[in-house]
């Protein structure tokens, strides 16, 4: 026996080849001692917490809305001044064709640390919807809908609205663009899905 | 001794809590990334992975076990809410939930204004440095969450020979097992807590 109590030297022997190992982990089982039992309000998950809806007081919502339109002007002038560059370019662009003779292309931009990827698509060709209609960009995996990115509203000629897909796109096969509300027929849909 | 033993009996189920053992084979990380797209089912295997260690990690900082188990939920509040910022490239699982965890845990100590046993000492301690303090919590969460890895028949034993004092004969009159599937088990427990604390689950 050992001073803890437990007979380490007779489960473990001296020449066995896990024994540092096997004893660093005794050492802590000692050190730490159990973990506490649940009680039974823990004993079932919490519930998940809803998303917050933070509303800014209005002083310093204004306060916010000038630093971001002085912002824009900033932005406007660089912009004017420095090149049509981009502040982020791309890391792919997808094209997307329809049945109709529809077709868009999906840029998606650097994914941001919360693991966000921003996109824009720009579309042309698709049919405007009646008001409160709208499409929506699904991921697909084995050519099925998936996870949706985002729904849009298409006028006559080119549209261009940013999305977003906080996924791991790598595993998904492919993008395609439904009526919201619908399945099928795809409108868009990348050629290699 | 503590704890009053009740034999496991076939004829006497459980009653249906959150599973004491994690059998998916999914490792923390990959549950992080996939409670970051909001998957339900991810959180909930984090939280039977890590509801007791966190507890633990509570009552050790705030000594007091009611609001201990009232800062579980907002630690597990905190991990569904920061699961994005998780990159596996800087480091397991283990340590993110960890600081996580602890973090959640001193913001809800201070956002009461109650002082607990993590606050400076105002006299001389001759206990342990803040240091080991923090090396001694850190362990302790591996150990725990390594020993919700370990498999039923294995854990019973660890927790008979560990925290009941039993000897390893006292074990295997109690369990009605040899003497010989006592010891074997214990060691494969003890494997098995050690590759968790190597692998860092």
């Amino acid at each position: 026996m050992t001073d803890s109590g437990f007979p380490f030297d007779e489960i473990v022997a001296d020449s066995d080849p896990d024994r540092a190992r096997l004893r660093e982990a005794h050492d802590l089982l000692l050190a730490a001692g159990p973990p506490p039992e649940l009680p039974p309000s823990l004993a079932a998950l919490p519930p998940i917490p809803q998303a917050q809806v933070i509303t800014l007081p209005r002083r310093r919502f204004t306060a916010i809305a000038s630093i971001a339109a002085s912002a824009v002007v900033l932005f406007g002038i660089g912009y004017a001044i420095g090149g049509r560059d981009s502040p982020q370019q791309p890391v792919r662009t997808v094209a997307m064709q329809g049945p109709a003779g529809a077709t868009a292309s999906l840029a998606v931009l650097p994914k941001d640390p919360a693991g966000n990827w921003p996109m824009t698509l720009e579309v042309s060709g698709l049919a405007a919807l009646p008001k409160g209609k709208t499409y929506t960009l699904w991921l697909t995996r084995n050519g099925k809908l998936a996870e949706s990115c985002g729904t849009f509203a298409v006028a006559a000629g080119t549209t261009t609205v940013p999305l977003n897909a906080p996924y791991p796109l790598k595993e998904y096969d492919g993008w395609v663009v439904v009526r919201t509300g619908t399945t099928q027929p795809f409108v868009l849909q990348t050629e290699t899905a | 001794m503590d704890a009053v033993l009740t034999r496991p009996s076939p004829s006497c189920p459980e009653v249906e809590t959150i599973a004491r053992v994690s059998t998916s084979e999914t490792s923390d990380a990959t549950l992080i990334e996939q409670v970051a797209e909001q998957q339900r089912e991810a959180f909930e295997e984090l939280y039977g992975r890590y509801a007791r260690p966190v507890l633990g990690l509570a009552l050790r900082r705030l000594g007091d076990r009611g609001r201990a188990e009232d800062s579980v939920q907002e630690v597990f509040t905190a991990v569904w809410r920061s699961a994005g910022s998780y990159d596996r490239t800087r480091g397991p699982g283990v340590a993110w939930l960890y600081t996580i965890a602890r973090n959640a845990i001193v913001d809800a100590q201070r956002r009461r204004h109650v002082p607990t046993m993590a606050d400076p000492p105002e006299v001389v301690s001759t206990g342990p440095t803040p240091d080991e303090e923090a090396e001694a919590s850190w362990n302790t969460w591996r150990i725990h969450r390594a020993l919700e890895t370990l498999p039923e028949h294995e854990r019973t034993v660890i927790d008979l020979a560990y925290f009941s004092g039993l000897s390893q004969s006292e074990i295997a009159a109690f369990l009605q097992i040899p003497l010989g599937t006592v010891k074997t088990r214990t060691r494969s427990g003890l494997s098995r807590l050690a590759d968790g604390l190597e692998g860092e689950l």
